[in-house]
């Protein structure tokens, strides 16, 4: 493992997620909030990224613009050739449902669906018939080892499998972009190693680039990249060869 | 625009009972008033048209023309226009023209505590002649001279459920009910009727309330213009014969003044059931908020996952729609089985509240307004936070 003080990377035109100039910036009356300063990050297509950082240090801010469900102040934000900055908010809904699966700390699942229900919601927005939802959809949930739990609401699920049902909606529509906000942050400790187990193979098999945002340090471990955010600016980025 | 399935609104609808229950409940009752408010408008209308033929012409005392309870004219006004005008028409050689006396009296029975004002019509032979809404249902007309009269089932109704051959007391005066008449649809359903003479004893009398006559018809057609020129014979009667202080209308522009007359009386009902059913929309934009509201998160993650804002709105907007269209249908149902044919009195009488299809369409109409501008507000305040907000809520 080596670690280095880079700020960024030297991808160069091997970016696949370019950001520069970053910066977001919230009113609340009379008072500027600053979550994002001024960031520039490369993140190489395929990579498993960290961001770690104190509360405040701007790790969601910046989550939630490669999300696409929040607009940059200033700066240009490239994903996969998109310039996000200049989307409208109905292109980024449709790039969202291309593009990104989002997996949220306190899950997010929709009570009133099954499991199976909520793992196909992203497979509405595309053109997939019926049968091959179905299909990909089972074979999401057989991904996170959940495939006996399709009928169950989310109710009659513990809090590990709730977010395993949440990763499954996350990647069944096979997004290239993997978001987590703490996945991990609600979990007890078996439950979390299994939703980490899962994002690697996730990353390794699927060729999925994730983005995680963790307070744990043994979570961040598993990641190859890891970038420390203090203050809306990236401080330190640390790489794992492997 | 990829939209969100059917079924998750309809399974949403079932998360809180309680505010489903409100909901509904909320839209019935808008719907429930409008119904009511429609069908009494339209009951009212419906009965005053029908009591009144255009082929009738109407006599009545100069000054009295919006009322023909305050009218007086002379007994002898039937004869002259008949002796004066070729226009009246005949059945059977009896000329069809009927000097009557139409009076509210206080009403009493063995079934009531208390005495109930009730339209009383003094009627001669040609009155069966010019109402021929009007038929015997049971029992026989009175017999001249003996303390009888024939009454409408409204009336007897309003006396308690009094039945055929009940004995009740008219301004004191005892009589014995040998009829049931059937007038149904118009006023005259909520009436009773006795001799004119009998009516002129008990009422301490002399001056009649009107004539009625039914006109000549140039063509084999009852409009009014086949009728236009007996018509204008009776009114050129009425303009020249000063002495008798008379003026004359069609029967059917009596009743369409009347009606006018007492528009503020529909005004007021529809304004009352609009004020109540304001009630009932905030209650059920009250749940609406609250059912919404708790849904932020999961708007909020909708909107992530890649569905529009419309997809979403259109999806609470069914919700709504689904619950009150539900009310509004409840509703018409109820207010079909409870109000249709209700009889309502007033002072001319009664009239049936009709709850047809003009009334139903507007209780589904409110019901289904309460959907779309009741979640306007709400849907717009669930989906106007940021993402990142409603993800946090």
């Amino acid at each position: 493992m080596t670690a280095n003080a880079r700020t960024s990377s030297e991808l160069g035109d091997r970016a696949w997620i370019r950001a520069r100039a970053l910066r977001k910036v919230y009113h609340r009356g009379s008072n500027e909030i600053v979550p994002l300063a001024r960031l520039d990050l490369d993140i190489a297509r395929g990579d498993f990224v960290s961001l770690m950082g104190p509360s405040g240090s701007g790790k969601t801010t910046l989550l939630n613009l490669l999300a696409g469900i929040d607009n940059a102040t200033s700066g240009d934000l490239w994903i996969g050739g998109n310039n996000l900055a200049e989307m409208r908010r109905d292109a980024l809904a449709a790039w969202r449902a291309r593009e990104v699966g989002i997996i949220f700390q306190s899950y997010n699942l929709i009570p009133v669906l099954t499991a199976f229900e909520n793992v196909e919601l992203p497979l509405l927005l595309s053109p997939l018939g019926r049968r091959e939802r179905a299909k990909r959809t089972m074979e999401a949930l057989v991904t996170v080892g959940l495939g006996d739990r399709a009928e169950h609401f989310p109710s009659q699920l513990s809090g590990g499998q709730e977010q395993r049902v949440a990763i499954a909606r996350a990647i069944v529509a096979q997004p290239p972009l993997l978001l987590a906000d703490e996945p991990t942050g609600d979990l007890d400790r078996e439950s979390a190693e299994l939703v980490l187990e899962l994002l690697c193979r996730l990353n390794t098999q699927h060729a999925m680039t994730i983005v995680m945002v963790t307070h744990d340090p043994r979570a961040a471990a598993r990641a190859h990249t890891r970038l420390f955010l203090e203050k809306g600016e990236l401080v330190r980025r640390e790489e794992v060869a492997l | 625009m990829k939209l969100l399935p059917f079924d998750h609104a309809i399974r949403n609808l079932a998360r809180s009972p309680r505010r489903l229950i409100l909901l509904v409940g909320g839209s019935a009752l808008v719907s429930f008033l409008v119904l009511g408010a429609v069908s009494f408008s339209r009951g009212l209308t419906a009965a005053l048209g029908a009591s009144g033929l255009p082929t009738n012409a109407l006599l009545l005392g100069a000054g009295s023309e919006e009322s023909v309870e305050r009218s007086e004219i002379s007994p002898v006004a039937s004869e002259a226009l008949l002796a004066s005008v070729d226009g009246v028409a005949s059945h059977g050689g009896q000329p069809a023209i009927a000097a009557e006396i139409h009076v509210a009296l206080p009403a009493q029975s063995d079934n009531l505590s208390e005495p109930t004002p009730i339209l009383v019509r003094g009627y001669e032979s040609g009155s069966f002649l010019v109402h021929p809404q009007v038929r015997l249902r049971t029992g026989r007309w009175p017999h001249r001279g003996a303390p009888e009269v024939a009454a409408g089932p409204e009336a007897l109704t309003r006396l308690g459920n009094v039945e055929f051959g009940s004995t009740i007391a008219l301004a004191g005066e005892k009589f014995t009910v040998v009829g049931v008449l059937d007038a149904t649809g118009t006023t005259m359903h909520g009436e009773i009727w006795m001799p004119v003479e009998l009516l002129a004893l008990v009422t301490q009398r002399t001056t009649r309330s009107c004539v009625v006559a039914s006109l000549n018809a140039d063509t084999a057609s009852d409009s009014i213009l086949a009728t236009q020129d007996a018509f204008d014979e009776v009114e050129a009667f009425a303009a020249t014969r000063l002495d008798l202080e008379i003026a004359a209308m069609r029967e059917s522009d009596y009743y369409a003044k009347l009606a006018e007359f007492l528009a503020p009386i529909r005004l007021l009902v529809i304004a009352t059931s609009v004020l109540i059913a304001l009630g009932g929309a905030l209650g059920g934009i009250n749940a609406m908020y609250a059912a919404f509201s708790s849904r932020v998160r999961e708007v909020g993650t909708l909107q992530a996952l890649g569905f529009s804002r419309a997809a979403i709105a259109i999806s609470l907007l069914l919700e709504s729609l689904v619950a009150c269209t539900t009310g509004a249908l409840i509703a018409c149902a109820v207010g079909r089985w409870l109000l249709h044919e209700l009889a309502v009195r007033f002072s001319m009488g009664t009239f049936a509240l009709a709850v047809d299809s003009t009334a139903i369409s507007a209780g589904l109409f409110a019901g289904i307004l309460l959907g779309i501008l009741g979640s306007f507000a709400p849907i717009t305040r669930c989906l106007s936070l940021p993402i990142p907000t409603a993800l946090r809520t």
